[in-house]
């Protein structure tokens, strides 16, 4: 897998994007941490008030009373502390013998700490989030933090400042860093009152140690996930290259020995066989050489039959001056020289059918397309060559049923419809009638061409229309019938969508049939009048 | 030796047909002109000519077909092919159905009279005939190379060689050892030199080679001297 560029690394972006919401989510457990601290203080103000309310009922407020207060308290793990109105200690969980929280837990904390906060990984997370950390100093801050202060209350020298607060009456807080540690200890302090007047005041501190392990330990875990997620994100989009990007390299080697000329057309893809997309794309590859390897193939055999169908005329030319210029006899003469002239002509014909049959695919797509309704346009073509060559033998249109019209370049039509009965022409006794029967079958317009000539062999009725064949029973090569009018005829028929077939006709001749797609409907009988001979 | 001899020519190109008649005519030839295979066909069942000279395409029956049937009457009847497509040609091979030469389209007339000429002598020679030096019989060790007959033997089974390929094979095996350029073989098969191409000469030796290996699989005195031309080495015994 190369993740220098390309799929594999995008996806291995991606597979690592989805990661950021649970990162983000370690690196701002901070609002998490302000849940708990403020859960913490709400505790311990609770505690604070439920020993006030004890001693301002208790019998009597001295350093005895409170001293059996605190005693008497589940103390948990904060340090509850009773000052009188002077803010002198009167008592001190700290120093009563009170029973200590259970032994296994409190031994617990500090191994937890050590071994938390101590592992590899949890430093790599630390050493990330100081990295967030120093990014965040650039930002000012929106969220006030609880405003730790520094003063030491540690030694018991003096009431601390919450302290100072609850003699006063008020409610009095203070958060300041525990030393030697990271955590914090929270005091708050409350009043107590007895017949509505102030006589001392309980501090609870505890530090916020409880709460960090509890962070700790979720971010920890948070961030084994995000560095498993990672791994398997890095899993995942070295599979995904694998079955992606690994056959999409294959296959543009592949294309590429192609294009370079190192492999043979056409193609074979290693992939064609899969079936899924990459499957799809190799076989839509593997197509596509098939397909230039088609057309290769087909200049090359059009080349090679060109140069053959001329190498007949050049052969007569040749064989004609040849024998003219040995001839003493002027007849002779004469006469070879008409037929070298007419195998010039032939040669001539040739030439201008070739470039005609070479070029007709790109001119169709060129030529504008425009609505011919078949009918009047095949009229027209049987009428012209009535003029131009008489009618016989005799050409009979019939139009079925009702007609639609075609989308085509109508002097294009002509050609092919010309071709087609030109053909006949050439087939069919002096005598006999060509029948043009034009219907509609569907959504198709279907033109018959239906000769009495000698027909077609059935092995020859795919064949009439290849370019240069020519199946003329009887009559010599050397007339005009260079076998191009019939593949002229299928290319336009062909380019319009459409189709052309031949077969043989009960009683003997063949039949050309013509099928091109119909523009719209049918139309009905009745509109058929008035209409313009080509156009609709 | 009297007596006019009767040269088929079976050619639907009109121009072709006649230009080859006329020039029958005038070396003194009788022939015998058909327009399609059929037809020919149908006069040959009656009376063989001396020279058939076949067009391959042709209406009705063609020229391959025409050949095959007329090898059914006579095996030593000289056949000429006359085609425009030396490819065709090589698919059929001339040998399989039993032609004697071809000549590719454009040809030259006097090309065509040439081995009209030569096939003829040949078909009618007596085993009493006089041998001129040209017409000595080479032998190179396994080949053996009858000028008048036209027939080639290798290590005793003959091979059906035609006159193109005999006469490039002759001016070959008489010099063994000697390289001949394209252009001296050219001039050795085709004395009137016409539209002959070096892959002529290249698709004739191809042809011989296979022929010959026909007869035995180890034949390889036909050796091309790249840029020069080729040369026939005498096998090792």
């Amino acid at each position: 897998m190369s993740l220098k560029r390309g799929i594999a690394l995008r996806l291995f972006a991606f597979n690592v994007l989805l990661l950021f919401l649970p990162m983000a989510g370690m690196l701002y457990l901070d609002v998490y941490e302000e849940g708990l601290l403020t859960s913490q203080e709400r505790s311990m103000v609770q505690q604070a008030r439920l020993v006030g309310a004890a001693m301002s009922t208790a019998a009597a407020f001295d350093a005895a009373t409170a001293d059996a207060m605190l005693r008497a308290v589940e103390r948990g793990d904060a340090r509850v502390r009773v000052y009188d109105s002077t803010g002198t200690l009167l008592a001190d969980s700290n120093r009563v013998g009170i029973p200590e929280p259970p032994a296994a837990e409190a031994k617990t904390y500090p191994a937890a700490t050590v071994s938390t906060r101590a592992k590899v990984v949890y430093r790599l997370g630390a050493w990330i989030a100081r990295g967030r950390d120093a990014l965040a100093r650039w930002t000012p801050r929106v969220s006030g933090k609880r405003p730790i202060s520094l003063d030491a209350d540690a030694g018991g020298a003096g009431p601390a400042l919450p302290v100072t607060a609850a003699l006063q009456g008020r409610y009095g807080a203070a958060t300041r860093l525990t030393p030697g540690q990271r955590s914090l200890t929270l005091s708050s302090a409350v009043p107590i009152r007895r017949d509505g007047r102030v006589v001392g005041a309980v501090l609870v501190s505890q530090s916020t140690y409880r709460v960090l392990q509890a962070l700790y330990r979720v971010r920890l875990r948070i961030f084994e996930v995000i560095l498993g997620s990672i791994a398997a994100a890095a899993l995942l989009t070295a599979m995904a290259a694998a079955t992606v990007v690994r056959p999409l390299r294959r296959l543009r080697r592949e294309a590429a020995a192609l294009a370079e000329r190192r492999d043979r057309l056409p193609g074979r893809f290693l992939d064609a066989d899969r079936k899924d997309e990459i499957g799809d794309l190799a076989r839509a590859l593997q197509e596509l050489t098939r397909r230039l390897d088609e057309l290769i193939r087909d200049a090359e055999r059009f080349a090679s039959d060109v140069s053959h169908e001329f190498k007949n005329p050049l052969a007569s030319i040749r064989a004609a001056a040849e024998m003219t210029s040995q001839s003493d006899d002027p007849a002779d003469r004469a006469r070879f020289l008409s037929m070298l002239m007419k195998d010039v002509d032939r040669l001539e014909q040739l030439v201008s059918g070739v470039r005609e049959l070479a070029r007709i695919d790109t001119q169709l797509q060129q030529e504008p397309l425009e609505s011919i309704d078949p009918a009047a346009l095949a009229a027209e073509v049987i009428d012209g060559l009535r003029v131009g060559y008489g009618n016989s033998p005799e050409m009979k249109l019939e139009v079925r049923g009702g007609r639609c019209g075609v989308r085509a370049t109508a002097s294009r039509l002509v050609q092919a419809l010309e071709n087609v009965l030109a053909n006949a022409r050439s087939v069919a006794p002096p005598d006999s009638t060509i029948d043009i029967v034009l219907h509609t079958e569907g959504r198709e317009c279907i033109l018959e061409v239906a000769d009495r000539g000698p027909g077609i062999p059935p092995a020859h009725l795919e064949r009439v229309f290849e370019r240069f064949f020519s199946y003329r029973p009887g009559t010599s090569r050397n007339s005009a019938h260079a076998g191009l009018g019939l593949a002229i005829a299928r290319s336009i028929v062909q380019g319009y969508g459409g189709r052309i077939a031949a077969r043989n006709r009960d009683g003997g001749g063949a039949v050309f049939e013509i099928r091109l797609p119909c523009e719209a409907a049918p139309f009905p009988e009745a509109m058929q009048q008035d209409r313009h001979p080509l156009r609709l | 030796m009297d007596g006019q001899r009767t040269i088929a020519v079976v050619e639907d190109e009109a121009t072709i047909r006649e230009a080859v008649c006329f020039a029958l005519r005038r070396e003194g030839y009788a022939p015998d002109a058909f327009d399609d295979g059929l037809a020919a066909w149908q006069a040959f069942e009656r009376v063989l000519p001396d020279v058939a000279i076949l067009d391959i395409g042709l209406p009705r029956m063609d020229g391959l077909e025409l050949c095959r049937k007329l090898r059914t009457r006579s095996q030593t009847l000289p056949i000429i092919f006359v085609t425009s497509r030396e490819e065709e040609f090589d698919r059929v091979l001339g040998l399989e159905i039993g032609a004697d030469d071809y000549l590719c389209k454009p040809f030259s007339m006097r090309e065509l009279m040439a081995r009209v000429k030569v096939l003829l002598r040949r078909a009618s020679l007596t085993p009493a005939s006089a041998a001129t030096d040209e017409d000595a019989i080479v032998t190179v060790r396994g080949l053996v190379l009858d000028p008048l007959r036209l027939s080639a033997t290798w290590q005793g089974t003959p091979v059906p060689l035609t006159v193109t390929e005999f006469l490039l094979l002759l001016a070959l095996a008489r010099r063994p050892g000697i390289v001949k350029t394209r252009d001296q073989l050219m001039e050795a098969a085709y004395p009137e030199r016409v539209s002959v191409t070096d892959r002529t000469i290249d698709s004739h030796i191809k042809r011989i080679r296979r022929k010959f290996q026909t007869a035995d699989r180890t034949f390889n005195a036909l050796e091309s001297v790249y840029g020069a031309g080729y040369r026939y080495n005498e096998p090792p015994e």
